[in-house]
């Protein structure tokens, strides 16, 4: 057996199992961790983004039908139902802080979260996208895990829902230090809250590595808009639709 | 570990069995989240194992919607036409959700009581 012929069976072996697809998805997100943490946690060096831009890159390179890649990838996209759940230990540690506050941030949440839907679907529709960028636009500032929860609920694509997602959350990171500003909004809490409504795991983190208590309110934030969206959207997209 | 990760796909199934039969509009994790956020309310405290598996999937959240949006290959010819609609609904949703939730807290101050 000559050189040759042994790579491209070891190839076509190897493209044959999921261990690629995993190898992978793993390698890119690791690049893409590395890079984040060179660039200082800049928010625009985004691990998720890069491992997309790279692991997409890949596939399209070495003609990998995106089906293949699923099927090998599946493994990771079934533990997001386990994380959704898990984040009742992120909420739980800060419930304590909700104390004496709840009903201004419930109020906030409820503000925070009808406006993201409503605007994005509304922008999106006045300048005319496509039905399916709508749909997936209704979840865009949802943690991308429940998220994709919903999209399965009001049939959107969870590609478009965690794209949409992740670029809401980078845009909110970057964004939000002057959205804040403007409004003249100076407490760590004030300003950790909206963060969490709006950029979901993105901008928490991005909270965090500020100030430890607008990492905590954005977080409680992220995950209490988590719980109502899921009841929400299901409800708002029925009825828009039926309107429309 | 192992015990942390047990409880947690035992929340998970409990809320997909919910869903399923009870609540179908309701993603099943979600009521998964809920029931497992009172149990820690109950319990008053969050055990060791499932702190320890909590914190690992949160720490990696990012990299589980990967597979999904590596689908992104698939999309791009729709996602070029709808460049503009994309960036402007993207862009101004989100300036205008830290916006809206930031005023209620500065202008509703006093429904709080510290």
């Amino acid at each position: 057996m000559n050189e040759k012929h042994s790579i491209v069976e070891i190839w076509v072996y190897l493209s044959g199992s999921p261990l690629f697809a995993l190898f992978l998805t793993l390698v890119a997100y690791q690049i893409g961790l590395l890079i984040y943490q060179r660039s200082r946690q800049n928010p625009l060096a985004n691990p998720v983004a890069i491992a997309i831009l790279i692991a997409a890159s890949v596939i399209e390179l070495i003609d990998m039908p995106y089906e293949k890649y699923f099927e090998g990838a599946q493994f990771i996209h079934f533990l997001l139902g386990s994380a959704t759940v898990s984040l009742a230990v992120p909420i739980y540690r800060g419930l304590h802080t909700l104390k004496g506050r709840s009903l201004i941030l419930l109020l906030s949440l409820m503000v925070g979260g009808f406006a993201s839907i409503l605007s994005a679907v509304g922008i999106s529709r006045i300048f005319g996208a496509d039905a399916a960028i709508i749909n997936a636009m209704y979840t865009k500032s949802v943690t991308a895990p429940i998220a994709m929860g919903i999209a399965e609920r009001i049939g959107s694509s969870p590609t478009l829902t965690a794209i949409f997602a992740v670029c809401t959350g980078i845009l909110g990171a970057i964004l939000a230090p002057s959205v804040l500003n403007l409004c003249g909004v100076k407490e760590w809490w004030k300003r950790g809250f909206p963060i969490g409504i709006a950029a979901h795991g993105i901008g928490t983190s991005r909270a965090f590595s500020v100030n430890h208590e607008a990492g905590t309110y954005a977080s409680l934030a992220m995950g209490m808009n988590g719980i109502f969206s899921s009841i929400a959207i299901p409800i708002i997209y029925q009825y828009l639709n039926h309107i429309l | 570990m192992l015990p942390g990760l047990i409880q947690i796909l035992l929340f998970q199934s409990i809320g997909e069995i919910i869903s399923k039969f009870f609540l179908p509009f309701l993603p099943g994790p979600v009521i998964g989240l809920v029931l497992l956020l009172c149990w820690l309310v109950i319990q008053k405290k969050v055990n060791t194992d499932l702190a320890l598996v909590s914190d690992t999937l949160s720490q990696y959240l990012g990299l589980l919607f990967v597979p999904a949006a590596v689908g992104v290959v698939l999309f791009l010819p729709q996602l070029k036409t709808n460049a503009l609609p994309i960036f402007a609904a993207l862009i101004g949703s989100v300036i205008f959700t830290i916006m809206a939730s930031a005023l209620v807290l500065k202008f509703f101050q006093k429904w709080s009581n510290k």
